[in-house]
């Protein structure tokens, strides 16, 4: 491993573990301190259920985990309302984020061909450009949001009511990487090819699509956290499986965003989310040294 | 100010004009006539922002004269041509291909097979003396191995004409003059016509034929030179008295005054 | 290659035609949706009935007339572009802080990275119940919430930019005696400018779509994600479209803006990319 390598994931964990210890100390204050005697403000912070002890988000992951045993020894005595019904439905972590996963990467591999089509396509013609970009603008400014609602008056709750708004978002975050990608591809490469005779597809393959990569491949990273997002946001609102169920509690959908979070789990969730979000992150982020290894 | 006896001129722009659009819009070239004979090299000499660039990426093909026409063989000039061979100012060596794809890579849009391919870029690369790297990423080369590389590129596929755009302009003194060389023992053995632009005028004596002064913004010729230096050129005739006296008249009409810099001082102070 | 017709009005043209395009195949689909589609949904748990999946462009704009007759576009558009605006300012000021912080010193990155990976991967709905706990039902946690997307973005965005300006500028800066704030205010900001710029219009349009989901905080009107929310909730199809609509202008619109004052912005500094 690179020493710069080395250098980062040592940081990274050295900051994490600091993190985590100040969290823990701060989530515990509340023992020590009298969260009423403080200002407002602060004392609104430091009540266990705001912060969730380090204690109770480690219990959380337990229960969610599948275990169904009795709770351990000074763990928290009653099971919030959001983890007994997460347990009723039998929702669990590693269940919960495989599906999500799932969900993921089926957005990106759909949503990515097809940005990178549309953003190639606009980077490469001006006249796709003009005609393309104001239609591409109208469109990004949908919330994924109102468009999972709208979907949803149309499909009902199906699978591609949740998948087609991942596929959407991904693709609209890599048009525009895409696009600068190809349109800003050095001019003098595309002047030297042509005067050596390149023309159409060669000039493509060989020339622009490699000039590209660097800027597509960042589009991918981008694309990546767009999904896990959409993905999340999409299983809160319309699912009954995946991580974003769990954040949410489980439940009718009438119900959704009302139940009594456990911030605990919610905190297990995130965490969870982002430990994902960032393994595919970290994935891309080797690809692309790897593809591009060419570069100064 | 057509020069006399070319046999039918290669390359010939006659009364050329380009503006270069903008808030302030630039006439870069106005008027300009030229031509370049069959197998002749023709050195463009001027300083910086002359339009020297301007009129190689006319004959190139990449931009269109807002005024007179530009013509090859005859023909007029609509767009860039394989014969044309092109080497830019600016760096453009493809930095995703090795070297050995770089050169090979005029080839291969002719659709030339693998082993025919490899058959030229070696032979090109022992010519420039860069073989042990054709398989290294131009990120591993010196910015001098990086042109010549370019120009191997270009010469890979034969063309008989060579634009080039002070394409040693970037390197140090020594390299440039080992480049020189190169390229004028390349240029004595495949003989080809050549359009080089500089604003050098040492490295323009000592490799053309032919030199044109162009005067700056708006770029028009402002004096021409024929250079009558026997070759084959060795580092030896740089030091001549013929190449001197040539250099000293092409520095009085680029207005750098007499040839030792002591005497223009007074000059500029006196005024 | 040098044409008479000025090349912007050409791009404006084309976006007319395109624009003009789309508006008409969708008056076709409505008018023949208006026959052909079903108009009772099912929406857990019951039915609803008449819903007008394909708006027709009358109703449409009876919806909007309704809605700015009635002052309430106006106002939840005003409101709204308050919040955003704040969420965005705020966003980018703490964006391009820490991202120039990061983007100069890597192992300020390294130690960062976990926390940014935090915001990062966790969409705002997820956030939305921890912003509540911990800020309050009001309004500063909506902005909150869209300053921490915002800021997201815009950290990647100048932190790339900050790595991308060239050593040599620096190295030709500090050769030539300049402090590291002078090289910092002279030579970074301007040169990563550009980037910065890009990834602040691009932090504007999450803004604006995190507008929605920061508004389901103690929904209230007047205010453009509610409107949306509610239409949704009904669903009142015409109404979404227009709200949706409505906040697509904006983004044209301050997309437009932000151009203008790019382009005023970079004449100063002259020529730069």
């Amino acid at each position: 491993m690179k020493s710069t390598t080395r250098q980062r994931y040592a940081l990274g964990l050295l900051s994490l573990v600091t993190l985590v210890v100040a969290y823990t100390l701060v989530s515990n204050a509340y023992r020590v301190i009298d969260p009423a005697s403080l200002p407002d403000a602060l004392g609104g912070l430091l009540r266990p259920d705001v912060l969730p002890p380090t204690q109770a988000v480690v219990e959380a992951f337990r229960e969610l985990a599948g275990g169904s045993g009795p709770p351990a020894a000074g763990a928290r005595v009653q099971v919030s309302e959001q983890l007994a019904g997460l347990r009723r439905e039998g929702v669990t972590l590693p269940a919960s984020i495989v599906i999500t996963t799932a969900r993921v990467l089926f957005g990106l591999a759909v949503g990515m061909p097809l940005g990178i089509l549309v953003g190639f396509l606009m980077g490469w013609s001006r006249k796709a450009d003009d005609y393309l970009h104001p239609i591409y603008v109208l469109l990004r400014s949908v919330p994924p949001l109102a468009m999972i609602t709208y979907i949803m008056l149309w499909l009902g709750h199906s699978e591609a009511h949740r998948l087609i708004p991942i596929v959407y978002a991904v693709a609209a975050a890599v048009v525009i990487p895409t696009y600068h990608g190809v349109r800003d591809v050095a001019g003098r490469y595309l002047v030297a090819a042509r005067s050596l005779g390149a023309r159409g597809r060669l000039l493509l393959a060989r020339v622009v699509l490699p000039a590209a990569r660097p800027a597509m491949l960042a589009g991918l990273r981008y694309g990546i956290a767009i999904a896990w997002m959409t993905a999340v946001g999409a299983e809160m609102l319309m699912a009954e499986n995946g991580m974003g169920n769990l954040l949410v509690g489980g439940g009718m959908w009438s119900t959704r965003l009302q139940t009594r979070t456990d911030p605990a789990v919610v905190m297990a969730g995130i965490i969870t989310l982002a430990g994902a979000g960032w393994v595919m992150d970290a994935a891309a982020r080797v690809l692309t040294a790897r593809l591009t290894r060419w570069q100064r | 100010m057509t020069p006399a006896g070319t046999r039918g001129a290669r390359l010939e722009a006659v009364d050329v004009g380009y503006v270069y659009p903008g808030r302030t819009a630039t006439q870069a070239l106005d008027g300009l006539t030229l031509d370049v004979g069959d197998n002749e090299f023709l050195a463009v000499l001027g300083p910086v922002g002359c339009g020297k660039t301007t009129l190689l990426r006319i004959f190139a093909g990449f931009l269109r004269p807002a005024s007179g026409t530009v013509r090859c063989d005859g023909a007029a000039i609509d767009g860039p041509g394989s014969q044309r061979g092109y080497v830019l100012q600016e760096d453009a060596i493809f930095p995703w291909m090795t070297v050995r794809e770089n050169v090979e890579f005029g080839l291969m849009a002719r659709g030339i097979d693998a082993a025919g391919r490899r058959a030229v870029s070696a032979e090109l690369l022992d010519l420039i003396g860069l073989s042990a790297f054709e398989d290294a990423h131009p990120k591993e080369l010196s910015a001098g191995m990086s042109k010549m590389v370019e120009v191997a590129r270009v010469l890979a596929t034969d063309p008989s004409i060579l634009l080039l755009d002070e394409p040693f302009g970037a390197l140090d003194a020594q390299t440039r003059a080992r480049l020189q060389e190169a390229l004028g023992r390349l240029w004595e053995q495949r003989r080809k016509t050549v359009l080089f632009v500089t604003h050098d005028a040492e490295e323009a004596i000592h490799l053309a034929d032919r030199i044109v002064v162009l005067s700056s913004r708006p770029g028009r010729i402002k004096a021409e030179f024929r250079v009558d230096l026997p070759r084959p050129r060795s580092l030896e005739t740089r030091f001549s008295a013929a190449f001197s006296d040539l250099k000293r008249r092409i520095w009085e009409v680029l207005g750098l005054g007499g040839v030792s810099a002591r005497e223009q001082v007074p000059r500029i102070a006196g005024s | 290659m040098a044409s008479i017709l000025p090349a912007r009005w050409t791009r404006v043209r084309r976006a007319v035609v395109a624009l003009g395009a789309l508006a008409l195949l969708y008056g076709i689909a409505a008018a023949i949706g208006a026959d052909r589609l079903p108009r009772r949904i099912w929406m857990s748990p019951h039915y609803v009935e008449d819903v007008e999946l394909l708006p027709t462009y009358p109703s449409l704009a009876y919806e909007l007339g309704f809605l700015v007759e009635s002052g309430i576009l106006a106002g939840a558009v005003a409101v709204s572009a308050g919040r955003v605006l704040a969420g965005v300012v705020l966003g980018s000021i703490i964006g391009i802080l820490l991202g120039l912080a990061t983007g100069r010193a890597t192992r300020l990155e390294y130690l960062t990275d976990p926390w940014v990976t935090f915001f990062k991967f966790t969409p705002a709905l997820a956030l939305l119940p921890l912003f509540v706990l911990w800020f309050g039902y009001d309004e500063v946690s909506k902005v909150l919430l869209i300053a921490a997307n915002v800021g997201v973005v815009v950290l990647l965005g100048t932190h790339q930019a900050v790595r991308n300006v060239p050593g040599v500028y620096l190295e030709a800066a500090a050769s030539l005696g300049a402090s590291p704030g002078l090289a910092l205010r002279k030579i970074v900001l301007p040169a990563a400018f550009p980037q910065v710029f890009a990834s602040i219009r691009v932090a504007m349009g999450l803004g604006w779509v995190t507008i929605v989901v920061a508004e389901l905080i103690n929904p209230r009107m007047p205010s453009l994600g509610y409107l949306l929310t509610l239409a949704g909730a009904y669903p009142r199809v015409s109404t979404m479209v227009v709200g949706i609509g409505t906040i697509g202008a904006v983004v044209l619109l301050f997309d437009m803006l932000a151009l203008l004052l790019h382009a005023r912005v970079t004449r100063w500094m002259g020529r730069s990319a």
